[in-house]
């Protein structure tokens, strides 16, 4: 790792938040938010810059403690960790701009939770640690770190509803965790490192890696709330307030995605087969369908935003067998390979945006009428157009039309499903599409129809509308730099780069 | 095959995460889940010092040490927070088990 | 003879933990599960990690066992004020025959065994990784102490350690979340009328405090370190206040908050200091390392014990 350049920016990333959530526990309620939105910005402009030094230099890493790997740990920001990092740091802002205004407008009638800004400054030095992470147990203690302060932003509101899906939710979390410590504890017994890039080097196939493989992905996918584990998260996302719904979808859930795409690309490449790929495909095609079709049946607002979440999230998981080859191909002439990963990322960044705004505008719905239900959005464009418009432009992206970001996701996939000959996909990428557009239409007919009895609402802070029609809009310009950012994280050693199968895993079934 | 400390405690690891992944899942009331999550983890912990026991040189492998030390602080934190939130909800709603939902 | 006692330690672990989930009542699984942590500890000083075991029965045992002592009080008080629900508890095992069809239990369990099973071959079949003692070692003399656990704790690995402590306040402020932000109910100090316990917990306070200082300065060359001196120090602070001293509520506000943040305060601007000064975050100077250390662990121990008095307290209100 000594040909990389050193800088003090990886250490920073990580300490500042959490510099600033620890000074924020001295300040009164109104300090905190003050030194929120600031910190935001300030830690937003760190990240700005990590991504013009990585842009300049390439990956960027960080010795700590002047201790090499194994014995130490490293911190390392390639291009695809300061998008992830540049894309928290965008939405972060955005959600830190609508909190302070959200928790002022409230003051009187609930309260200003004053643990908000300490807990979200904890979660993201968490979220860019684990960005940053290059070690196996670090991951670990970032991860928990997540999820802790994640399950305590959402039971802020004490609502017996909150508590009760925040604690199905940490249950959720430990098991995943644990899981995935298990996985570790076999792989740095049968090594002796933690080291992701020793890792790749030095684990050899065989029973050992197989099953710690497993036990990580099923960890993984528990934290991320893939197909059959997604139960706790519409009531957690949902029962949340509405900022902290806006961190827990767009943010926290990705970073258990990340993991899995570094682990599976850099660690253990070597003892996938074809056939594992498919099957996280299928819990993807899976929690497409399903979490469409149940947000279609659903009538609040934040539980239909939310079930969306897990359809969303199974796109994700879809881009994974296009990764593996199957025997007989070779990934250097695989030309999917590129497109598979353009979708993978943009559709984190489009549902990253997307959700945002639209949980962030559940939240002024939330705030003008006291609940969700749905077929209160009646007549939502005459009384709150710009919120109608977010929802609108937010729900155009998940469904994939053209020229949002979720388009252009969708549209790779779709591209890399038939470059690969893996057609089976396809009609899973269309029906979630189909489904979606059911549920975002039936949103906005009901916003332009006219009320039968007028609701009384009351008036909500014109920022925080903004806030979430600039987060909508959003979902839409990462279309421009679509093609400068595909060059940039070209620069990754991971992305673009597939798996070569083998016929057999690790060694069940053979020696 | 040779059976000695290391084989005996690499084995209880495997059971022990066993009960404690059954029991997350199988037991009902709040305390008790929370318990199986501490079992679940002291068989991850388990695994981890037996390596270091087999690989010891003059002393046993530093490094597992002070991981699980890292890791039961990291669990018990999270234990008490469930714990909490236990109580918690036990005491607004009177419930101490999710139900008949999943 | 080893393998005896080995075998013994492990049945008896594996029994405990399975009684933890059966035990009809939920008292006797707390109980139980208290004797679970002190096998386990013996399990871990069978395996030489002394370091690991007073840990264990400090933390994992003790101070979780007592939160949960405490819960079963709060789970059983109005139980007991409502006897048809009483009866539920007593009756309530992990695996209930009537809430369980037999077909999924049957294939929960299949699933478990066939799990267990594939787990069991992987751990058997685990290479010989080797480890990274040798590299400890070697780099021993320039980590400033002289008992590896702590230099992987606090030097090599000071990052997770770092986080760690973090771990431990975010802890502590999730606990406030779930709790609705209450602050603590007694105002004023109100000791304990039983002379008794008054007396051992005058008698025990200097004790705990001297052997948790003791902990954390042999930390440096023998097992203990600052988070096994903490939940001694933090014994002290649940003591006092089952006593009735609720010394924590009673300290201004801006003390207690000093308190908890002070260790992972320190060790953060010891970290940036090191990264202006033109080293990695966390790179001691050799010369001063040693020093260093303890100090950061002298403090990391005062804000965990902190937390550890604080969630005891905010929990019991």
């Amino acid at each position: 790792m000594k040909e990389f350049p050193t800088s003090a920016l990886p250490a920073l990333l990580v300490g500042l938040p959490m510099l600033l959530a620890t000074m924020s526990l001295f300040f009164r309620v109104k300090g905190r938010a003050l030194l929120g939105v600031l910190g935001s910005f300030l830690v937003g402009s760190l990240a700005f810059f990590a991504f013009i030094e990585v842009a300049k230099y390439g990956t960027i890493i960080h010795i700590l403690g002047g201790w090499e790997p194994p014995l130490g740990i490293l911190l390392r920001i390639d291009p695809l960790a300061a998008v992830f990092i540049g894309l928290t740091a965008i939405i972060g802002i955005f959600i830190s701009l609508y909190s302070w205004w959200y928790f002022r407008a409230r003051i009187a009638s609930i309260g200003r939770f004053p643990l908000f800004w300490p807990l979200w400054f904890f979660l993201w030095a968490g979220l860019n640690g684990l960005f940053l992470s290059n070690d196996l147990f670090n991951l670990y203690v970032t991860i928990e770190v997540i999820t802790i302060c994640a399950v305590a932003l959402a039971v802020l509101s004490g609502e017996a509803k909150a508590l009760k899906a925040g604690l199905r939710y940490l249950l959720a979390a430990i098991i995943g965790s644990m899981a995935y410590l298990f996985g570790v504890a076999l792989i740095y017994g049968s090594t002796g490192t933690l080291d992701l890039n020793l890792l790749g080097e030095v684990l050899k196939p065989g029973n050992t890696k197989t099953f710690a493989l497993i036990v990580i992905t099923l960890g993984l996918l528990i934290k991320k709330a893939a197909f059959p584990f997604h139960f706790w998260l519409p009531p957690a996302h949902s029962a949340a307030l509405a900022p902290v719904s806006a961190l827990l979808s767009a943010l926290v859930v990705k970073g258990a995605f990340y993991m899995m795409l570094r682990l599976w690309t850099e660690v253990f490449e070597v003892s996938l087969t074809f056939a594992a790929g498919q099957l996280i495909g299928i819990t993807g095609a899976a929690a497409v369908l399903w979490g469409s079709w149940q947000a279609l049946l659903q009538t609040n607002f934040k539980l239909l935003v939310a079930h969306s979440s897990v359809a969303q999230m199974g796109y994700l998981l879809m881009m994974f067998p296009l990764l593996i080859m199957a025997p007989g191909q070779d990934a250097d002439s695989a030309e999917w390979l590129a497109p598979a990963w353009t979708a993978g990322i943009f559709q984190v960044m489009a549902h990253a945006f997307a959700k945002a705004s639209l949980f962030l505008s559940a939240g002024i719905v939330v705030m003008a009428l006291g609940h969700d239900r749905i077929e209160s959005l009646r007549d939502l464009v005459a009384w709150m157009p710009m919120t109608a418009m977010a929802i609108g432009i937010a729900g155009v992206s998940l469904i994939g039309l053209p020229p949002s970001g979720g388009f252009l996701a969708k549209w790779m996939l779709l591209k890399g499903v038939f470059l690969s000959g893996q057609w089976w996909w396809a009609p899973a990428i269309l029906a979630g599409s189909l489904l979606t557009a059911g549920y975002v239409f039936m949103l906005l007919r009901l916003a332009f129809a006219p009320a039968r009895v007028k609701d009384p609402f009351r008036p909500v802070p014109k920022i925080l509308q903004v806030c979430a029609l600039l987060l909508a809009l959003g979902s839409f310009l990462i279309v421009i730099p679509a093609e400068n950012l595909i060059q940039f994280l070209e620069g990754s050693k991971s992305f673009g780069s597939g798996i070569e199968s083998i016929m057999k895993g690790g060694g069940y079934g053979n020696e | 095959m040779k059976i000695g400390t290391y084989e005996i405690y690499s084995l209880t690891s495997a059971i022990l995460f066993a009960i404690g992944l059954g029991g997350v899942f199988l037991a009902k009331h709040f305390l008790r889940k929370i318990i199986a999550t501490i079992i679940m983890g002291a068989g991850v912990f388990l695994c981890f010092v037996s390596f270091a026991k087999r690989d010891a040189l003059t002393f046993a492998d530093p490094i597992p040490h002070a991981l699980v030390i890292t890791g039961i602080v990291v669990a018990v934190t999270a234990a008490a927070f469930a714990l909490s939130l236990a109580r918690r909800i036990h005491k607004l709603t009177g419930e101490d088990t999710f139900g008949n939902e999943k | 003879m080893d393998i005896l006692i080995d075998s013994l330690l492990a049945i008896l672990t594996i029994y405990l933990a399975f009684r933890c989930m059966l035990a009809p009542k939920l008292s006797k699984a707390v109980f139980v599960f208290f004797a679970f942590g002190l096998m386990l500890a013996l399990a871990w000083i069978r395996l030489g990690a002394v370091d690991v075991a007073i840990a264990e029965a400090a933390i994992a045992s003790g101070f979780m066992g007592v939160l949960m002592l405490d819960s079963l009080r709060d789970f059983s008080l109005i139980f007991s004020k409502n006897q048809e629900r009483l009866e539920e508890t007593a009756s309530k095992i992990p695996i209930k025959k009537d809430s369980y069809h037999w077909t999924t239990a049957l294939a929960l369990g299949l699933g478990l065994i066939l799990f267990l099973l594939i787990s069991i071959q992987a751990i058997w079949e685990v290479p010989q990784g080797g480890g990274l003692t040798a590299i400890a070692e070697a780099n021993l003399p320039m980590s400033g102490v002289e008992h590896p656990v702590t230099a992987v704790l606090l030097n090599y690995r000071a990052y997770d350690t770092w986080l760690e402590i973090g771990v431990i306040l975010m802890g502590l402020l999730a606990i406030f979340a779930a709790g609705g932000l209450k602050q603590y109910r007694k105002p004023g100090l109100a000791p304990a009328q039983d002379p008794l316990l008054r007396k051992t917990i005058l008698i025990f306070t200097p004790v705990l405090f001297l052997f948790g200082a003791f902990l954390l300065y042999f930390g440096k060359m023998g097992p203990g370190g600052a988070f096994q001196a903490a939940v001694l120090w933090g014994a002290i602070g649940i003591l006092l206040h089952l006593g009735g001293w609720t010394v924590f509520t009673v300290i201004p506000r801006r003390m207690r908050q000093i308190l908890v943040t002070i260790g992972l305060g320190f060790f953060m601007i010891l970290g940036f200091t090191q990264m202006a000064t033109g080293g990695a975050f966390f790179e001691y100077p050799p010369a001063y390392a040693g020093f260093l250390i303890l100090v950061v662990e002298t403090l990391a121990a005062i804000s965990i014990a902190a937390a550890l008095t604080a969630i005891f307290a905010f929990l019991t209100k």
